[in-house]
């Protein structure tokens, strides 16, 4: 036999970074069967991972299923856009068009993709390079922030990021990570009088007319205000308009399950996929990680703070937490305003008000997506 | 660098701009579409 065996047996060809993101890979999926963190995400992450570190198994390389899913589905970015229609005919916005100021808050908790990019890119090619982050890479690091997978593969992708496969995996976790980032920073910024806040409940109901004209009228302001954004709100919207109109319940239906659950599947195995060693191991991968939490935390920060003001100005009847809620990491975020309203006063029920924001959010870090890409190719 | 402060500052004013606008567009359409009375309806 002319065939040496290190090149037939797997095990022979391990290299170190091969090891270590098989043993990340088996993390992943054991925090989303163990500990149920994001199971929806990180299983499928986690295997595709194992796949595509196994030494001439060739998942991942030209020709591979998972290089072959990369190309079809995040290259093109047909992946999270269809994710969108999924989570679009899922999302209730009735919490924000009763509260419709609540957008407000979306937009501060924005903040932290743009301080998070302006610093990364300080870090990186802006001034210090002791990292290789161009501003393509610091305003694909920054989106992060917007706490949002899809809005994440979709911006980094199409800025063409090296570090599309450590963004998402770092939006994902972290989106999981809102019980444990947020409630000790809303803790240092709002007092328990200021937690204790009640607000008062929303009086009327939204009519059916107005929850179909939303998605329509939210894509002609944006898409035409912001047109790189319309892709993403477009499919956010359109899965909405199938949901509200009611006389397609059968799409809903499909666009909320099948839809949704097959690309999931497909995105999240792909996403695993581009975990290869030689390009995930590096030191810029771990600043990605940390960055993603200083993205998460100024988001917080920004929205307690506008919170903060709007309090004031309304004589106290906008409690500042849901501030927090402004990014878009829905409904974790909602969970813990209301967990701490209650702990502060157990009669503060704050579900509803925080959803407001939570929703308005996912419509603001889309627009702040959308941003990104105008202003990026601009200043290149 | 400069352009980077550029993009902070452009960006999230066209955040909330873009954002202002959407509400403004809400405030407007809850005034004008009113949830329809459901008294006159049969049971």
């Amino acid at each position: 036999m002319d065939i040496a065996t290190g090149e037939f047996l797997g095990f022979l060809n391990l290299t170190w970074q091969a090891v270590a993101m098989l043993v990340i890979g088996g993390v992943l999926v054991w925090l989303g069967i163990a500990k149920k963190v994001e199971p929806v995400l990180l299983l499928p992450i986690g295997f595709g991972c194992i796949l595509a570190n196994i030494p001439l198994g060739g998942a991942a390389e030209a020709g591979g299923f998972l290089a072959v899913l990369r190309e079809a589905g995040i290259h093109t970015e047909i992946f999270p856009l269809l994710i969108f229609i999924g989570i679009g005919a899922m999302i209730d916005f009735e919490p924000f068009l009763q509260r419709p100021y609540t957008i407000l808050l979306g937009a501060a908790a924005q903040f932290g993709i743009f301080a998070t990019f302006l610093l990364a890119y300080l870090l990186g090619d802006g001034w210090l390079h002791v990292l290789d982050f161009s501003l393509q890479d610091a305003a694909s690091i920054g989106i992060i922030g917007s706490a949002d997978g899809p809005t994440s593969i979709y911006v980094a992708t199409t800025l063409q990021s090296k570090y599309t496969a450590a963004i998402v995996v770092a939006a994902y976790s972290y989106m999981a990570m809102v019980p444990i980032i947020q409630p000790p920073i809303i803790k240092a910024m709002c007092s328990k009088e200021e937690r204790a806040l009640k607000m008062p409940s929303v009086a009327g109901t939204i009519s059916q007319r107005t929850k179909i004209l939303f998605p329509i009228i939210t894509v002609l302001v944006v898409g035409l205000l912001a047109p790189k954004a319309t892709p993403l709100i477009g499919c956010l919207m359109f899965g909405n308009l199938l949901r509200e109109c009611g006389v397609v319940e059968r799409l809903s239906l499909t666009a909320q399950n099948e839809l949704a659950n097959i690309v999931t599947i497909l995105l999240g195995i792909t996403v695993g996929g581009m975990m290869a060693g030689t390009e995930f191991l590096r030191p810029e991968t771990i600043l990605v990680f940390i960055l993603g939490i200083v993205a998460f935390s100024l988001d917080t920060v920004a929205g307690v703070l506008l919170g903060k003001l709007m309090c004031a100005l309304s004589g106290r009847k906008v409690n500042p937490m849901i501030g927090a809620c402004g990014i878009s990491a829905f409904p974790m975020s909602s969970r813990v305003v209301q967990k701490l309203g209650l702990e502060a006063n157990p009669h503060n029920h704050l579900l509803m008000h925080a959803a407001g924001a939570n929703v308005a959010g996912q419509i603001a870090s889309v627009v702040a997506g959308g941003v990104m890409l105008m202003l990026v190719p601009m200043f290149i | 660098m400069l352009n980077a402060l550029w993009i902070v500052l452009l960006g999230m004013a066209i955040v909330f701009a873009v954002l202002g606008i959407l509400l403004l567009v809400m405030v407007l359409l809850s005034k004008v579409v009113k949830p329809r009375d459901k008294r006159g309806k049969k049971g």
